[in-house]
Parts: structure tokens; sequence; C-alpha cells
């Protein structure tokens, strides 16, 4: 029995040598400083007071094209950035990767979906990408006025390409923020997110 | 960018078939993406019979045919992707069965990303049965299929496919081949000798694989609920670690498909989770024989150390020089004697395995969750633990009711075997107040167990007790080994404290990650409860202290389980009133709407805030109040200090929390009402008046 205490502090000591995941809803979210396309830079500690939703972008990849060209994610951005909330996409690709553009070129893209979002940040590196963990494109992520994680994951549950899913899907972003700002809990707060992966550099 | 030409072609096409109102579910060719003047793949829907009979079951498919250097999606598709789907028509009285897949490649995408993909070719195919007797006309089967093929870019396909198959004789086809090439990566259900067992630590699923060989490589490939979120699997020997991200329910087991071996030889085994449950009843398939084995050898190591416990050592020589003596020259008779006194330990272990596995049925009928991923058990573990822990450190002793001692006594006096074996039941009894914190926390853990384990590790741990009088009595002049009792086995007891402490160190962690900080103060909060139930027993309810002390030592413990009671309750007692979050918007949109506003200024670590919400503003008068007046509720939380917030605590002059502010008649007012730190729900009843 003793035998059962050893082993299960060897378990306490293997167990400390993991890190745990980066972000977790319900923990602070991790700060980041990053320029716009503009060339302004953008941190997040400086949305104290104000809720936050991340959006990792590519505008190549299909399956962030079936949100613009449905006008769902221009039609969130619209809703709730009028409500006061701070819309940030976030683009990770690499140079030389898919959706990876120049700053204009980013624009141009962003007034022909016309986008309605607050800022598109460029985060080549990756680092960004990489400080939360994020895996495709969409993959979103909703912080409440006092920097906490509340939503992390798809932004539908129709996991597919197809426009026409759009109109039937359940938006989690749209439930996750409607819940938060009423003060309700968020039904489904950590989903799984789909889309193409973050086309990350490969060092 | 070429990307983004061929991603653009691609919407501008779907965009042309949309603005002509053509729904993507109607009938169409096929069609399948181009890439740079390349077809990414290409499907055809094939079956291994031309013509079919009646009642004959068959197989269809449909083949991909992947570009070099691009991929295609398992049913979990992984990190990112999209599992390649089909749909089947078929004509009236087919019965198809479930999709095939073949064991897929886990490949790595820069940013640790990682996906479940087909390279090169593949199958995706399913069996067919047809109706007896088959109907009249062409039989024609339909595939629906849709996919995403990634290279670094993705760029997503479908095809509709159809093959006319001929009626009245079965006759192969020539894809049979093909056909037989994908059955073969399918992967099997789980081979005759080959186990593996889910357990759950904490965020981890862990699964133990027994029945391979050590130098085999295995793998797991996870088919998640949809609900769930899961990690990478951490391959360590046989065992392999699974983190799940985020679940709805707790994961306790998972389907998946369990690999075994590398590159070409690689074989997949079905792990279906709802058919590993079953197996845990059954004796040999669920635990690996290695991790019993391990768990047996630590189980009879713990039974040899309770020996050294400081009531336990001294006994042993006396006991040993008693048999010896009572066998005089006779060794067998020794051998006799000390197997008798084993037994009497054995039997003892025996029952209190039988009690723990008995508990743990009793238990487990009324709901109880013995699982470590149930919370509930992890805190009463942890206040065992604790509570064991604190005796070995000797803030208080356990000691056996010394009428039960007598009765033993009487039992085991005289000589011959019998005495013997009752001799050993009265020094295990005798013990307990040493070995309990351990058998005690070993009982504990064993309820996670399959009773024969439990029943199989108590068994072990006697045997170790019983050893060292096996060994004597068989050389009784090894006694001269045996080490001298003396101060260091009390300096040693401590010691073995600290390990569980270890242990709750452990546990706490599993309960930080099932339920979060709150539940580790809850955890405190019974441990703090414990140490001074424990401190009280051990200065006040010796058996030496007087009936008055024991009184008041008891009526001590009654008061602070009461308060602790009170305080847990009060504290964790949800608010009923509805309060929305303070910022300088909400403010201003709630004076806005007319309605009378109250906006509470309070933070976690503030008591009197919590008892004014408790006492003052929570309660059945102002509740019925502000619901009459329809007043809107504001909390600013000022737990991490918001600078916000502190701005306005210093505009009305206050340094800190709490402040109430209350606006009887909404905006109309220009000053809002500053109620003083101590109020009763009078105090705000007459300010919500003053309109």
């Amino acid at each position: 029995m003793l035998g059962k205490l050893l082993l299960s502090c060897g378990l306490l000591v293997a167990t400390c040598g993991f890190s745990l995941a980066q972000t977790e809803i319900g923990k602070a979210a991790p700060n980041f400083t990053l320029p716009d396309t503009n060339g302004k830079e953008w941190s997040l500690a400086n949305f104290k007071g104000k809720y936050v939703v991340l959006e990792w972008y590519n505008p190549d990849c299909p399956f962030v094209g079936k949100h613009y060209r449905s006008g769902n994610m221009q039609g969130l951005q619209k809703e709730f950035t009028s409500k006061g909330v701070v819309w940030l996409s976030i683009d990770s690709s690499a140079p030389g990767e898919e959706g990876n553009y120049p700053p204009g070129k980013l624009n141009e893209i962003s007034s022909r979906d016309g986008a309605a979002r607050t800022a598109l940040l460029l985060d080549p590196e990756g680092k960004v990408g990489r400080l939360y963990g994020a895996k495709t494109t969409p993959d979103m992520y909703i912080i409440n006025p006092t920097g906490i994680l509340v939503y992390k994951g798809a932004i539908d549950n129709k996991r597919s390409t197809d426009l026409a899913d759009v109109r039937t899907a359940t938006n989690y972003v749209k439930s996750a923020l409607q819940a938060v700002m009423t003060g309700k809990t968020v039904t489904a707060a950590d989903t799984r997110p789909y889309g193409c992966s973050v086309k990350y550099s490969s060092n | 960018m070429k990307a983004f030409s061929g991603e653009f072609l691609w919407w501008a096409v779907r965009g042309i078939w949309i603005a002509l109102g053509i729904s993507c579910f109607c009938q169409r060719p096929a069609y399948a993406q181009q890439y740079n003047g390349k077809e990414l793949v290409r499907v055809s829907l094939i079956s291994n019979a031309d013509s079919i009979k009646s009642g004959q079951k068959f197989s269809v498919g449909v083949l991909y045919k992947i570009e070099p250097g691009w991929h295609i999606y398992w049913k979990y598709s992984g990190d990112s992707g999209l599992p390649t789907k089909i749909e089947w028509r078929l004509p009236p009285g087919f019965k198809v069965h479930d999709l095939q897949w073949p064991l897929p490649l886990r490949d790595k995408e820069p940013g640790d990303l990682e996906v479940f993909d087909y390279t090169g070719e593949t199958l995706l195919f399913a069996t067919v049965e047809a109706p007896d007797p088959l109907p009249a006309g062409p039989i024609t089967i339909e595939a629906k299929t849709d996919w995403l093929v990634c290279q670094s870019l993705c760029i997503p396909g479908r095809a509709q496919l159809t093959l006319n198959l001929g009626s009245g004789t079965s006759s192969a086809s020539g894809a049979s081949q093909v056909f037989d090439k994908y059955a073969a990566q399918v992967p099997k259900p789980l081979a005759k000798g080959v186990q593996a067992q889910f357990s759950r630590a904490g965020k981890n699923l862990e699964i133990a694989v027994s029945g391979v060989s050590n130098g085999d490589a295995i793998d797991f490939y996870p088919v998640p609920p949809s609900d769930a979120v899961v990690g990478h699997v951490v391959r360590n020997g046989l065992k392999l670690t699974l983190p799940i991200e985020s679940e709805t329910k707790a994961l306790d087991q998972i389907d998946g498909i369990l690999v075994v071996g590398s590159g070409e030889n690689r074989q997949g085994y079905e792990l279906n989770a709802a058919a590993v449950p079953a197996n845990v009843h059954n004796l040999v398939a669920s635990v690996g024989l290695g991790t019993i084995l391990q768990a047996l050898g630590f189980a009879l190591i713990g039974g040899v150390i309770l020996n050294i416990m400081p009531c336990v050592l001294p006994v042993i020589s006396l006991k040993v020089f008693g048999f010896v003596s009572e066998a005089g020259e006779r060794p067998e008779k020794v051998f006799r004697l000390s197997m008798a006194f084993s037994t009497g330990i054995l039997i003892c272990f025996a029952a209190l395995a039988m009690v723990v596995i008995l508990v743990r049925a009793t238990g487990m009928q009324v709901g109880w969750g013995f699982q470590f991923q149930d919370d509930r058990f992890i805190l009463g573990i942890s206040c065992l633990v604790f509570a064991f822990a604190l005796n070995l450190f000797g803030v208080y002793e356990l000691s056996v009711s010394a009428r039960a001692t007598r009765g033993l006594a009487k039992l085991a006096r005289g000589q011959g075997y019998g005495s013997a074996f009752f001799q050993g039941v009265f020094a295990t009894i005798l013990a307990t107040p040493c070995t309990a914190p351990f058998l005690g926390t070993a009982s504990a853990f064993a309820f996670a167990q399959p009773p024969w384990i439990t029943f199989l590790v108590f068994m072990f741990v006697g045997l170790g007790m019983a050893l060292p009088y096996l060994v004597l009595a068989f050389n009784p002049k090894w006694l001269r080994f045996l080490p001298r009792p003396g101060d260091w086995m009390i300096r040693f007891r401590q010691f073995l404290g600290f390990l569980l402490m270890g242990t709750l160190l452990w546990l706490i962690w599993i309960l930080g990650q099932m339920k979060g900080v709150d539940a580790i103060v809850e955890l405190g909060g019974a441990l703090l409860l414990i140490s001074f139930l424990a401190w009280i027993k051990g200065s006040f309810w010796t058996p030496v202290s007087s009936p008055r002390s024991r009184v008041m030592a008891a009526a001590a413990m009654c008061v602070a389980v009461l308060l602790a009671a009170g305080v847990y309750r009060f504290v964790t007692r949800p608010s009923q009133l509805v309060w929305e979050e303070f910022t300088k918007d909400s403010l201003e949109k709630a004076l806005a709407s007319g309605r009378p506003v109250f906006v509470d200024f309070t933070a976690d670590w503030c008591l009197t805030c919590k008892t004014n919400e408790r006492f003052a503003i929570d309660t059945p008068q102002v509740r019925q109040a502000f619901s009459r007046r329809k007043a809107i509720l504001l909390r600013a939380d000022w737990t991490k200090g918001d600078p916000a917030i502190t701005e306005i605590l210093k505009s009305h002059g206050r340094a800190g929390v709490p402040m109430y502010l209350v606006y009887p008649g909404g905006g109309k007012e220009e000053e809002a009402v500053l109620l003083p730190e101590l109020i009763s729900s009078q105090t705000v009843l007459e300010a919500l008046n003053k309109s």
C-alpha cells in the first residue's frame, strides 16, 4: 500500500514535468502586442473593461472564405463592434505561405469583403498564434472585460466549407458573446475549432 | 499569388452556381478541383462485383487518387482539415453498412499541428446487402463525396459518382483486388491477447497496452466525440497519454484506433470505448499482467515496511523467541507455528479487503463515484490522506478500544497452533494505530480498483507483514539482523507523513485541474477543519485525559464542524439577485432607462462586502423592493483592482470597497446616495424610498 503511495509520489514528480495548455477557459488570456495592417501597435492589455474577440484569419483558406463570402463574419463584426466589442483578426501565416500578404493587399481584401473588424493584426512569426495555441483558420477566442478567456474554439457547429451551412449552423461565437454580455454563462465555452491549419513558419 | 488565384477561381465557380440558384445537392456531373492545371484528387466509384444476384453482399467504394504532396483526411481529421464524406444513394431495398476507413497516417504540420490523412491513393468503402428478390430495372449506385485536399494550402472538392451493376448472376469485377488491398488496411477488432485499459489522471486519459511485444511501436489515433477537444498522444513504451483539452462530460475512455508496429507493418485495432467497460470485470482482460505484478510487488514491500512501525517492531523478536521456545528443538514446529501466526495476519487483511469491497459495492449502488474523475472522490481521499498524515506526524494517536484488546488477548492466550493463529490476528489489530494511516489510505485508493485487484493487493500487504516472521522462524539466528527499536522509528514514521503530504499535493493538483481554484479553496477549508479536529483529539481526548476534558473536546469538535458548515453554506450560497457588470457605459445606459440603479462595489477578498451582500442586500425584503421598482443592479468587481473602479471610489472619497451607490430615481438625480460601509436591509430600503 505504501507501494501505491510511492507510485503516486512518482506520478507527482512526473506531472510536475508537464507544462499545461497555453490558454484555458476561466484563466487570464495572455497579453500580446502586434502591429496592424496600418502600422499601428495593438496590445490586449489596453482593452481591460471591454470584450475582445480574436479571430485567426487567412483570406485564402476556404473555411475563412465560407464565412466571408456568406457575409457571416462581417455580420458578426458589425453587430458586436457596434456594441463596443473589440474585434481583432490575426493573420499568423508565415512569409511564403498561404494567406501571407503585404499589409496593403490585406487592406484591399478587407475592403473588398466589407470587413467590419476593429483591426487586422500581423503575426507572420506565429508568436501570438502559438501563444494562444491557435490551430485553424478560423479559430475564435473571446476575452471578457477583466481579461479572462471565456470562449475558445470553432465559429459554429457545421464543420464544412459549404456556404449553405452558415444559415443552419449554431454560431458559437454569437451565442457566447450574447451570453456573457447579459451575465449568463456560456453553454459551449470550449469547442473543437475547424478549418485549414494556421500556416505557421516551420521553425 | 498562385494560391490566391486557384482559390479564387474555385470560389468564383461556386459563386456562379449559387447565383444561378442551383442547390448544392442537386444532380450535376462529377466535379473535381483543378489547381495549376492539375486535378488534385481523381475519384472513381467502384465495386467488387460487376453483376449481383438476389440477397448478395458486395462492396462499393470511392477510390481517391491524390496528387503527390497533397493529402485528404480521415474520419477524425486532427487539429485542422475536414473529414472526407460519402453519401450513398441506392435503389430501394438495398442496405448499406458503415463506411470502412483504411488506417490513415499521422502527419505533422508546422506549429505543432497534427492531422490524420491519406496520401497517394485510398479507398473508402462499404458493404452493401442486395434485397431478395432484386428490384426490376437497372441497378444504379450513386455516391456523393466531399473532401478537403491540402498541401500547405487547402482546397475543397466534391463529386457525384454513379455506377451501374448487372443483375441476375454474380460475377466479380476487376476491382476486387483493390478492395482486398484496402480491406487489409482497415483496423481489425482487438486481437486476442492484446489489451488496452483506459484510466483517467487529471486532464489526461491514459491507455495502458499489454499483449504486444515490448519492441513494438504503439500509437493511438483518437476518434473523439464531437463535443470534446483532445491534444496529441504522447507515447511512452506501452503507455499512451492523451491530453483532454475540453469535454462536456468527463471522458474516462474514448473511441479510436490502437496502432501497433511502424511503417509498412502498422496494424490498426479498433478500440471501442463502449466495449471496454465490459472487460473490466473480466479477470484477465483489462489490466496488463505487468501492471498488476508491479502493484503487488509494491504492496509486498509496503507490508514489510509496516513491520518497522513503532508499535510493531518491538513485537517481532518477542514473538519469534516465543515460537522457538515453544517448539523446543523441533524446527518443523517453529515453522508450523509461524505459519499459523501468518495465517492470522492474512485473515485480517482478507477481512479488511472484504470490507473495502463491500463498502465500494454499496457505495456504487447508491451512486457514489469511485473514480479519479469524480471530484467528490478526490475530495474525500484528500481529507483522508491529510488526516492520516497528521497521525504520522504525531498530532493525534489512534487507539484500539481496551475492551476489544482484552477479549482478543484471551483468545490468543495459551499455546498451540490455534493460539498462534489468534496471536497473528491480535498482532495485526494491535498494530492498527501505526498501520491505519497506510491501510486507510490504501483502502481509499483501492476504491478506484476492481474488487479482485483490491483483494490481491491487500493479501500481498498481509504477506509482506508476515514475511519477517516466516523468514525468522525459518532461521531464528537471523534475528540479529533485525534493526533495534528506538527513536529512529518515530522519525521514520514522521518521514512517511511527508510522503502522504506529497500524495495530497498530487490529489490537489488533480482536483484543481477538474474544478479550478474554488474547489482547491474548499478542500483547503476542509483540511483546516480536519487539522483542528485532529489537534483537539490529540491534546484533549487521549486515553489518559479526564472525562471532563473529553466532553469539552467533543463539544469543541461539534462547534467547529457546525461553524465550518455554516461558513461553507454562506460562502457558496449563490446570489439570488441578477447582477450586471458595471462599466461606465452600463451605468449610463442604466440611468438612461429611468429605473432605480443600485451599484455594488465589491471584491472577492472583501469579507465586509460579502457579509453585506448576504445579510443586507440579498434578503427577501430587499429582493422584493428591487423587483417591485424594477431596479437595475450593477456590480463593480474590484477583486483585481481595476483602475477605472479605483477612480470612481476615489471620486466618492473612498479608498476601497465596499461602497454602495443608489440612484433611487434613475438618471433624474445628479447625485447618487452613498451608503455607509456597514449596511443593513433597512439602510438599503430607506435609500430606495428617497425617490
